[in-house]
Formats: structure tokens, sequence, C-alpha cells
């Protein structure tokens, strides 16, 4: 029956929402479903229905099939399966979970697999098409045939090879950048521009930028400029990013992770001039340059973006790369003129070009993000595939769309002045990784979810009245449509493309200017970068300054919150009438942009004048002239001294503060010492991790775990009730970690985020941990009283938080627990990143994404080895050298820092707590299960849940006979995790007298805060616990909006490992999967509201 | 169409001097490159020809073709402003009449029976307009041809009708405008050095230069002509040696010379250089 859905002829049937037609099948019904879809996609030559099959199969395993299977024994993931998911044999995976599927039964587990390896191959297979589609575009075929230097097809032009007294000629591309006036609900995603031609419509704006209060006016934000010179390398410089490097092997033009230039090489590649079919040829560059340009002669290629910062949602990069392959193209002859605007047909080779540059360079936005090569305002629709097409028979849609750039007399001159007399364009500061919603947006339209589909219809129809308002100059009513589209469709398809910041904005936007205030405008991707507010025109500049002073203060508010990359700016634009523009400057003027200079001259200055070359004796005479006559470079002469001799005060004022705070937060120089003299011994590592291989690592037995994964058992209710009653339960939320995985890095405090609207607000996950614990209060008599843990990262940001929010007016008592310890992270070494990279499993990425990775990875080694391995990591902001050493101490701090003894004098009936990780949104004060543990008379109750693909990390285990939870760091072999039913949630209850007992403590010493008794009882069970070495990520962000990721080696301990003393007695209850699963990545946040775990969530929270 | 006046371009500044250096034929006769062209021409039943030649030269070009002289004008290009200039010098000399137009810097090896002429006038024999040699090119070879674009005329193998030609085209222009079904990949019909040509072309080259000056050059002209009438291109079965080209000149004595009579004394001098020069 669901084969139909794809194959009918009948569009109403085709477009019929996947979860309806599942709604009334059961379980069986639905793997009889699965099992046609699969044999069909198996059979089926036509790539898309074989997609929307595999993302059915997908959604079914992930969302339909699990809440209807029957109650059962957790089922297992086959290690070998899983091996072939990371090794991207997806084909080879579905068959040995199938295997399993059909010899087992179906289970909750190999469901999560066989969804994970379904959305896996259709994205593989979407991609693989749209690159074979943009290797066949003509025009761009021959590059990938062109083996040989010899066979070099293309020259430069002459008019560039004509230098004046030594000066090469300067070929210049200016171009805008564009901004999506409809945001187009992401239908410029090649997939969906492929598949649904008709419905992939975008109006798009090319306009030129500068930053309100720091540039004189606008001016096409993005600059290429290309210059033969006499030496055969290639010469890339990227102004913006302060890099240049001299290219001589052809292999580095490859090596896209080697330095910053990735781009500039992309462009080097995708404009023929080293042709991707060379790649790996082993031949000489020089050769090619010398067939190109002449013998002994190179090219010059240099990017500026006037410091635009990144993420801004106006396509700078993927512009940049169309400017800079247009000069190339320019330079070798591919287009009519040298200067000048293109023709349509050298623009639309100019796409076709940047997005085989893109997908060199690994990376990959819209079909749209070229429009700054187009001029003015235009359309820019899908286009059926035609018969001549190279896409006719594979897709309904060509990849290349259509531009209609609209004239003067559909959009009079008036009406665009109109538009910039009302526009703020804004970056809100928030710059984030737009990838997961792509793919989210992709597999809500194979799946025509009903809502979301309506939505795109919705958002095609407010296009055109967009456009209509547009031709008018009405931009009042434009600004209302844009505010219902972003309210309406967007939000509708992806609820993410709104956060609390953008919210916060728009409230104080529109306080502030009341029905000034014309509409909110989204610019694309994620929320919080580029955005628009629209507003009476004779309000603009007045609004110009006060939206700024918004964004600011909002985002002081939130910083810690949301990972901010820079502080929010505010552009002055202007739509730019021409598109792409090339230029050519000859002799004394043929300079390229001041801030070029400092950064390639002092090779030039530190060389006796006798040993340069007369092209580098002009270069600098003309330097040295332009610094006395040209205005633009009357700076220039300091700039380049600075460059020459870099001062290092800088440095000195960062140390200190580096130092004082680890002071402040106990950091142990001794420990530290120790333990880089360890791991340059080779006594620690990531290897010596592992527990020693002939350990015996075996599933726990049904008798090791209390089964209330159906939900907890009713008998000992009463027990847990009357507890709760009495005020003899508290909660502790572990919130002293970062998230790193939250926010890749960034260093924001992950408990801090509003990550989800519950109930009509964005809500952070405090907020939603203390709604659950008012709700349990309420029911039971007294508030619960409940800890955050903190950390040197997390407790002031959490304090003001709560100070500004006012505890979330929660009624008990509200404790932080600040961290009393704090290491300092170390660079890592080659061993370990060795042993990290090639002996654990890793899932290999896509053919042009892995060899980035592989780049990337030789350069992290090389700097690792350049930094010094194990030495201290103090190369960032001296938070981000910091790391807590794991969540074993967040328990003994309590004992530590007075907060448990500040809750024993206010609750002395004080007997349990429920401790659990912030990422645990259902873990609550379930009465029940307090009761099971309380009638247990256990000291540590841990709760699990059964294991899903996704649950990575350890689990529980019978190791060596003896149940105990096993952290994944500690499994001899990785395939040892695969035989585990259970994972570890964390949640943990806590019988407090068993474990004060445990550190041969009691309530008297925590009360009379003895610090020296209660220190010396932490580190002797401390000690008798494993230290983990990790490698974790740390972002470092530098110049505008830039981020580098690195890296660096830490140390923990792990609450989990109390499992192992046998001091204390520990047991484990199954939870149910709603409880127990984390929220760990923003990518699983869409999966988490449509699987109904928001819901459930909301129906334990009592919100303030 | 039958045809029966000539024109020759050598007036290029490499091409002045490369028309009087000699080569030894695949039957063992020594003779100049032009003869090599003129013999060729008259042996396929042209009867008069025209060379253009730059200033200086005559002297020169008067003994190399010192067999033919009698069917031969001289005529000058005073200045260099172009191929298409060239070619229009010789309007007084063919006037309304159809010409064959060759370079002085080419030279052909037949691999049929009839030469690379005789095969282009039996094509010619058949239509009124235009027609061009052509052959499969490599794109590599592109910075060197005008290139055409076409489709094959139903039932006559090796014949297209030119819809469009641009000189010296980049690959990237080829492949959107000049693919040609039925070649292989990255091949295009790039043109073989020899065409037919008619008033029309030269009509358009007086009108180009009256309108835009110089430099002139014939492609735009060809292309105008392909635009407003049937404008044939024929493949031809054989070898053609620019001998402007490094090397060229020699390419072209090894090619005959592997074709003819001393062919095992080449290939046995030729393996002999290549042991002796062994680095």
């Amino acid at each position: 029956m669901l084969v139909s859905l794809i194959t009918s002829e009948d569009a109403d049937l085709r477009d019929r929402s996947l979860a309806e037609a599942c709604d009334n099948l059961d379980a069986e019904a639905l793997l009889a479903e699965c099992g046609e879809l699969d044999a069909f996609r198996r059979a089926s030559d036509n790539l898309y229905h074989r997609v929307r099959a595999l993302f059915f199969l997908q959604a079914i395993y992930r969302y339909h099939l699990p809440g209807k299977l029957p109650p059962q024994a957790p089922g297992a993931i086959p290690f070998a399966g899983y091996e072939d998911l990371l090794g991207r044999h997806f084909e080879e995976a579905i068959d040995v979970f199938l295997a399993v599927q059909q010899k087992e039964g179906a289970s909750d587990a190999i469901s999560s697999a066989l969804a994970a390896a379904y959305h896996q191959l259709a994205f593989q297979t979407l991609a693989n098409q749209v690159r074979r589609s943009v290797r066949t575009v003509r025009g761009n075929q021959w590059m990938f045939r062109m083996g040989h230097p010899a066979d070099h097809p293309l020259r430069i032009r002459p008019e560039l090879l004509k230098t004046t007294n030594h000066l090469p000629p300067v070929l210049c591309e200016r171009t805008p950048v564009r901004m999506d006036l409809t945001h187009s609900a992401w239908s410029d995603i090649f997939f969906l521009g492929m598949d649904f031609p008709q419905g992939a419509r975008v109006v798009n704006v090319s306009i030129d930028l500068a930053v309100h209060g720091r540039d004189a006016s606008p001016k096409p934000p993005v600059e290429a400029y290309l210059r033969v010179i006499e030496e055969p390398v290639l010469r890339l410089t990227s102004i913006d990013l302060r890099t240049t490097a001299t290219i001589s092997a052809l292999a580095d033009v490859f090596d896209f992770a080697k330095d910053y230039l990735g781009l500039l090489k992309a462009a080097v590649i995708a404009s023929g001039i080293v042709p991707p079919g060379i790649e790996g040829s082993g031949k000489s560059l020089a050769d090619l340059l010398a067939r190109l340009a002449g013998p002994g002669k190179g090219l010059e290629l240099i990017s500026s973006v006037n410091d635009i910062p990144k993420g801004s949602r106006l396509a700078v990069s993927t512009n940049l790369l169309a400017a800079l392959i247009s000069a190339c193209m320019r330079a070798t002859g591919q287009t009519q003129s040298l200067t000048g605007e293109l023709t349509e047909s050298e623009r639309r080779l100019v796409l076709a070009r940047a997005i085989l540059g893109e997908w060199i360079g690994g990376s990959g936005g819209g079909w749209q993000d070229s429009g700054g090569v187009w001029p003015g305002i235009k359309l820019i629709e899908g286009e059926i595939a035609g018969e001549t097409d190279p896409e006719f028979g594979i897709s309904r849609g060509r990849l290349l769309p259509r531009h209609k750039v609209f004239n003067v007399e559909e959009i009079p001159e008036t009406a665009r002045q109109a538009l910039t007399d009302s526009l703020i364009l804004v970056h809100g500061g928030m710059a984030q990784n737009v990838g997961p919603i792509l793919e989210m947006v992709t597999e809500k339209y194979l799946l025509r979810s009903s809502a979301e589909w309506q939505a795109r219809q919705n958002a095609l129809d407010l296009l055109d009245r967009i456009v209509e308002a547009l031709s008018r100059g009405d931009i009042r009513t434009l600004g209302r449509l844009t505010t219902e589209n972003f309210r309406g469709p967007l939000q509708t398809i992806i609820p993410w493309a709104t956060n609390h910041f953008t919210e916060t904005l728009i409230s104080r936007v529109s306080e502030k200017f009341g029905d000034d205030f014309w509409g909110f405008w989204m610019l694309g991707g994620m929320s919080g970068g580029g955005m628009g507010f629209i507003v009476d025109p004779s309000r603009k500049q007045e609004a110009l300054n006060l939206i700024h002073g918004i964004m600011l203060e909002t985002k002081g508010q939130l910083e810690n919150a949301l990972p901010f990359a820079m502080d929010p700016v505010v552009y002055d634009f202007e739509i730019n009438p021409h598109g792409t523009f090339g230029s050519l400057a000859t002799g004394e003027d043929a300079l390229l942009p001041p801030s070029y200079y400092p950064l390639v001259l002092g090779d030039s200055l530190r060389t006796p004048p006798a040993d340069l070359s007369p092209a580098r004796r002009a270069e600098l005479d003309q330097f040295a002239g332009a610094c006395q006559t040209n205005p633009a470079f009357s700076d220039s002469v300091q700039t380049l001294f600075d460059a020459l001799i870099p001062r290092t005060a800088g440095k000195d004022g960062e140390v200190p503060s580096l130092d004082l705070l680890l002071k402040k937060n106990g950091f142990d120089r001794a420990q530290h010492e120790q333990i880089r003299k360890d791991l340059l011994e080779g006594r620690i590592g990531l290897a010596q991790n592992r527990l020693p291989a002939t350990t015996v690592i075996k599933d726990v037995a049904p008798n090791d775990v209390t089964d209330f994964s159906g939900g907890p058992s009713t008998d000992n209710l009463v027990l847990g009730e009357k507890a709760l009653a009495d005020g003899e339960v508290g909660v502790i939320t572990l919130a002293a970690g970062a998230g790193s995985r939250w926010t890749q890095g960034a260093g924001v405090c992950k408990a801090l985020h509003p990550f989800v609207k519950m109930a009509g607000r964005h809500r952070t996950f405090i907020e939603t941990h203390l709604a659950k614990s008012r709700k349990r209060g309420h029911e039971a008599g007294p508030p619960v009283p409940h800890l955050f843990t903190t950390s040197y990262l997390t407790h002031e940001p959490t304090r003001l938080f709560l100070e500004h929010v006012e505890n979330y007016r929660y009624p008990g008592p509200l404790h932080l627990s600040p961290g009393r310890s704090v290491g300092l992270r170390m660079v890592p070494t080659v061993r370990d990143l060795r042993f990290a990279w090639e002996e654990m499993p890793q899932q290999v990425l896509d053919e042009q994404q892995q060899k980035m990775r592989n780049s990337l990875r030789a350069a992290l080694l090389a700097w690792t080895q350049s930094a010094g391995e194990a030495s201290d990591y103090t190369d960032n902001l001296p938070l981000q050298c910091l790391h807590p050493v794991g969540h074993f101490y967040e328990v003994p701090n309590l004992l530590l820092n007075g907060t448990l003894a500040e809750l024993l004098t206010e609750r002395p009936q004080l007997k349990t707590l429920m401790l659990h990780n912030i990422d645990t949104l259902g873990a609550d004060v379930d009465p029940a299960l307090l009761g099971h543990h309380l009638a247990s008379g256990t000291g540590l109750t841990f709760e699990v849940i059964t294991r899903r693909l996704e649950d990575r990390g350890g689990g529980l285990a019978s190791v060596d006979g003896r149940p105990r939870l096993l952290e994944g760091l500690a499994m001899p072999h990785e395939e040892d995790e695969f035989a585990l039913s259970y994972y570890n949630s964390m949640t943990t209850w806590i019988d407090l007298d068993q474990l004060l007992a445990l550190f041969e403590l009691d309530r008297d010493d925590i009360l009379a805060r003895d610090e020296v008794k209660i220190t010396a009882a932490i580190r002797k069970i401390a000690h008798r616990l494993p230290t983990y070495l990790t490698l974790k990520e740390v972002k470092k962000r530098w110049g505008h909006g830039q981020e580098d990721i690195f890296p660096v080696t830490q140390f923990e301990k792990l609450w989990s490992d109390l499992t192992t003393l046998p001091d204390i007695n520990s047991r484990f209850v199954v939870v149910p999967r709603l409880r127990g699963q984390q929220l760990k990545d923003p990518a699983q946040l869409d999966g988490w509201l449509r699987d109904g775990s928001a819901d459930h969530i909301a129906s334990l929270c009592e919100w303030s | 169409m039958k045809i029966k006046k000539a024109v020759i371009t050598a007036a290029g500044p490499q091409q002045q001097h490369l028309p009087l250096q000699t080569l030894v034929s695949p039957d063992g006769e020594t003779k100049t490159v032009a003869a090599f062209l003129l013999d060729e021409i008259f042996a396929s039943g042209i009867e008069s020809a025209a060379i253009i030649i730059a200033p200086g030269t005559q002297g020169d070009f008067t003994s190399a073709v010192a067999q033919h002289l009698d069917k031969i004008t001289l005529i000058e290009q005073s200045e260099p402003l172009g191929y298409g200039h060239a070619v229009l010098q010789a309007r007084p000399f063919t006037g309304s009449d159809p010409f064959l137009l060759m370079m002085s810097d080419h030279l052909y090896l037949s691999f049929a029976k009839k030469s690379c002429l005789q095969q282009l006038m039996a094509f010619a024999a058949q239509t009124d307009g235009p027609v061009s040699a052509v052959q499969p090119t490599h794109e590599s070879k592109l910075p060197f041809y005008g290139t055409i674009a076409g489709t094959p005329v139903p039932g006559l193998q090796g014949l297209y009708e030119v819809s469009r030609i641009i000189e010296k085209p980049t690959p990237t222009v080829a492949e959107q405008e000049l693919i040609v079904p039925g070649l292989r990949s990255g091949n295009y019909l790039c043109f073989f050095g020899m065409h037919i040509l008619n008033h029309a072309v030269m009509d358009h080259l007086e009108k180009s230069f009256a309108e835009n000056g110089a430099p002139l050059a014939l492609t735009p002209s060809l292309d105008a002509v392909a635009d407003a009438e049937r404008y044939l291109a024929c493949e031809i079965e054989g070898l053609r040696f620019n001998i402007e080209e490094p090397y060229g000149l020699l390419r072209a004595q090894l090619g005959m010379a592997l074709a003819g009579e001393s062919r095992d004394e080449v290939m046995g001098t030729m393996i002999e250089l290549i042991g002796a020069t062994r680095r």
C-alpha cells in the first residue's frame, strides 16, 4: 500500500502524508509494509522512488514502529552492522540488521539501527546524484577528463601577460552578496529543486554592504583579484583570514584543510585552472602553469570580503567562491569579456562551477546562494528537466535553476528605494551549523508530513504575494507577509527557525516601535544570524542604532546560554544593479587592496635589494608610491610596521587571568605535573583507559535488574509518596558541564539554553527540570529541594541567570553547588590522536568530506608537534583552557562546599537524593521508583534503559561476573558494548546516609563543615576510582566569527564507577525510554519533538 | 559545384618562410611545402591559385613555386590586419566564384585512395554552399583550431550541417555549444585547414571590415554565413600537420616518410637514435 504513495500517477495520493497512512497500521502490518518498501527500493531504477522509499523506511522504523511493538526482551544490535555503518557500507548494514530482525523479531534496538542505516543511505543516494549532476553539467565535464598538463586546453588571456615596468595587470572581480526576500522555505536545497522544481522558488536580491558605523558606504562586499606572477607557483591569499600560501606542488592544491585557503583552492579547481581530473596524477604544477600562462609563470589569487562577519546568512562564502571562479574564468578566456558584467549563459556557468567548488570543498548551500552573480532583484525558480538535459529521466527537475531578473517596469525604482528605506538588515551574532536543518527539511519534504506539506504550499502563495507587494512598493504589506511567512510556514516546517534570542529581539523592537514596526524577516538557515526588521522609513535612522543597542543588550543577557560567535552588527545596504563585475587595472594603477601588502611584503623587505626579482622591486616601488599619494594607503606604513615587528603586550595580559582562574578553582599543580609525566611516559593514555583484554564482559542476567520498562510497579508507590510528603527527597541536576556536543565546544551553559518551546515559550533545561520538581512537590505537599551542580564555567552565569529569572519562582529550596576542582587542558599526544583516529572505529565520511578530514587531521598532528605534546593548552580564552574533572566529583563537592550542610539544616529529614544529568529530561521524582528504591534498602539505585543505536558510551555489564556500570572508554573491545542490553541513563537514587558511610562520614561531619576531614575522605574514595584520559573538542574563535576546533586532552573520574566499589550496595532498574533518554545533540531535537518525547516531558511539568 | 580557384594564405609572421621549407614526399621526391600544396591543388582539377604573401617575400615565393608559376597570382597583404583580412585580399582574384582556401602552414597525408583535398572536392561537388574540411580533435587541441557545431546529414557518412563556428573555443564553451552527436567524448570537429568558400563569405568579410576595421578574423564571417545559408562540414580521412607548431615540420616529414617507400629505413634510424640518446 505504501509503495503506491511513491509510484502513483495521482498527485493527491503521491502527496499523502506517510504518518496518516501509518496511523491505522499495527506492528505486523507496518513490518509487512517495510518488507514491500525494501523490496521496491532494491528493484526500482528510479532515483527518487528509491530515495523516497528509503525515507519512508527510516520514518517507520524511527517513529511509527517502536511505539507499536509489544513489550519484550531488549534486542541487540550486531556489531558487524554497526561497523558497516561506520564504513558507509549502508546496504550491507541494512542486510545485517534485517537478518537479525528476521531471526529474533522486531525490537526497539534493531529498529533504531535500521532507521539510522536507511537514513544515511537515503542521504548518500541523494548526495551522489547531485554530484553526478554537477559533473554532467555541460561546461564542467571536460575538467574531469583532463589528467595531464600537456592536455590543458586553457590559456591565460594575453591582456594579463602584458606587464608595464615589470608590474603585471590586476584583474578584479567585485560581487554583491544576496539576500533572500522570501526565505524560500529552504526550497533551494538541491534535492528539493530536483524533485519538486515547481515548488523551488526564491526572490533573491543582490546587495552591496557596509557595517553600519564602521564603513563609509555600501559596496560589493566580495572581491577577488588575479594576476600573473613571475614564479611557477600558485600564490593564494585571503585578506580577511590574514593568510597567504605559496603552492608549488599539485597535491597541495587539493589539500583543503592544510590552511585557511580551501575556498581559493576550490575556485582554482572548479574554474578549470587546475582541473579536478588531474588530482592524484603526480604531475608538476609548474608544467601545468607553463602550459596555461607560459614557462616560469604562475598565478596569484586574492580574496577579500571586507571583514563581513561569517554566518551572515547572506551567502558571503558562496558569492566569494563565485567571484573567485568568475575571475579565474575571465582570465582563462572562458568568458567572452575580460571585464564588465557577465552574459546570462556565463552567469549560469559560474553558478554551476560554484556548486562544483562547494562540492569539492566539502560544503554546500542552496542553489540560490550564488545570487550575487546576477544583478538586482530576481526570481529564481526550479526548472523541469528537458529531453536534452543530463538530468532527464533521473530527476524531475534540473540541477540549475532559471533566473528571471526583474526589470524596472516590473519592480520600479521607487519600490526598490522604498525597500532600502525601510529594511534594517542585521547579524544577530549567532553562527550555527545549518546542516541538520537542511537534512530535516529534505526528510519532511519526502515524507510529505501533512502540516509541513501544507506549509510549503502556503510559502509558495506568500512568495507571489510578496512579489506583488514589492512591485507596488508597498513595504508595509511586504513586512506583514514576511512576518506571516516566519510565523507560519517556516516554523511549521522547522520549529528551530526561531529561538529565544530572535523572539526576544522581535518583541523588544515591537515594543519600541509599535505600529512603525512593519515586520520581521528571517534570512534563512538557523535563527540568530542574519535577519531583517522592517520599519516605517521615517524611523529608519533612529532604528539603526536602537536595534543595534537592543541586540547588544539581549546578547549580553543570553550569551552564556546561546552560542554567540560575535557581537551583533547592523548593516547599511544598497541593491546592486550589476551583479558580478570585472575590471582590469594596469601599470601603476594595478594595485591590490592596502591590507594585502602587510601580509606578503615582509619577505621582500627582509631580502637584500640585489636579490629581489625586478617584479618584486617594482611592486615595492609601487607600494611605496601608493603610500605617499593614495589616501586608501594612508595607514599602510604603520600596518606594515606592526606586521613586521609584532607587539607581545596582548599575550601578557592573558596569562595572569588564567593563573588566577586556576588558583581560584582549586587547581592541583603537583597532580597535573604527575599526569603529564605519566602521559608522556605512556603510563596513561586513551589505550590505557581500557580494562585488560582478558576481562570477561557479558550482558547482565535478567535477575541483575528490576524491569520497569513498561512503567514502574506501584507496589511501593505509597512508600514513595510518603517520603515525598515528608520532604525526605531532593533532586541533584548535574549542570557543571558545558554540553560540548550541544554547542560543539562553544563554552556556553547547556543548562541555560532555551532549547524548545513548551506551553508557548522557549524553556531552558533548568526551567524544565524545576517544572517537574514543582509538579511533584505540588502533588505531594512540601516543595522538593532542587540542587544544580556547577563548575568554574557554569556557576556565575547560572547564578546570574537564575537571579534574572527570579529562580523561575521555584517554591522550594534551590541551591547551586559550585565545583571545587579543576584541570588544565593539555595539547594531546600524537599517540592518543592516532589511537582515537586510527584504532577506534570511525565514521567514514563521504568522499570529499573524508578528504577534508584527513587533511585536517594531518594539520592537527602537525599542530600537536609544534605546540608540544602534553604541554599546557593555553592558546585560547582562559576559560576554554580549563576543564571539569568528571562528574564523580559533583556529589563530593556538595559535601565539601557546604551546600549539603545548608540543605540538611533546612531539611534535616532529607534521606534520598535523585541525581540526574542535565540532558535526561524525563527524570523526575517518580514516587513509584522512589518507593522501590526505599523498599530495596539499596545505597545506590541506577536507572538504565534499553539500548538504541545512538546510545553509545558504555552500559550495564557483567564484568568478570559482577554487574556494574562500565564506561565505553574502559571497554577492552569496541564490540563488547554491543553485547550489552542496557544503557546507563546516569539517573541515580542515593541513600544519603549510606553514601556518607562510604566516605566514612556522617551527617554531623557535614553539618560541622570539617573541610579537612571531608577532603581526606573524598581523596580516599577518588583514589580507588579509575582516572580516564579523554579527548575533547574545544573551539577557538578569532577574526569576524571564524572558529577553529582543536582536540585537547583532559582527565576525569566518573560517577558510575562507584558501582565498582563493593562497600556500597548498587542495584539497577530498567526504566521506560522516555524517562531515561538523553538529549545530547541539537540534531536530535526534531526527532524528539516528533516521536512524542516532547509531549511526554510537557506532561511532567508545571510551569511557573 | 565546380571549383576552379584556390587561395593560399602565407602572409602571417610565422608563415612567411615555412612554405619555402623542403621536405621529402612519400615517393622520395624533395620539394618545398608550397610545392606540396600546389601539386595537390592542381592535381585536384583546380585551374588557378592566388597566394597571399607578406610584403617583401615575393622573390622567395616566385622561386619556390616556379613549376606552377603560370597558374599563380601572388597578392601582397600590405599590413597584418588579421586572417580574415588576408583572405579578403583575394577578392579581386576570386570575384564571385567559389574558391578553395588553404593555409600554407598545413600539410596533409591521406588515409584513403583520394588525397585529402580530393575528398573535400568530392563533397563540394555535391553541394552549392560552403564546405569546410573537419576532423574529430581532442579538446586539449582546442586552443589551436576553429571548431564547429553541427548535425550529421542523414545518409551521408562524414557530412555535417554546420550550425555554429567558434574560433579556438575553451572546452567550457565547446561543451556547451559545440557537441556533435556521434563523436567520442571530449572530441570536437575542428577545422582541417581547407575550406570551399563562396562570395557570401567575401561579402561578409568586406562588410565587417568596413564596419569594424582591423583586426579582421575569418571565423565570425564563416559563422555568419553558416547562420544565413546551408554550410556543410566534411570529415576527411587523413592526417593534418600544422608545421607552425614546435616540431611540426619534423612531424610532417616523419609522417610522410613512414607512409612511403623509406618507411623501414626511417624506422631503423629512429630506433637507432632512441637507443643512442638514451639518458
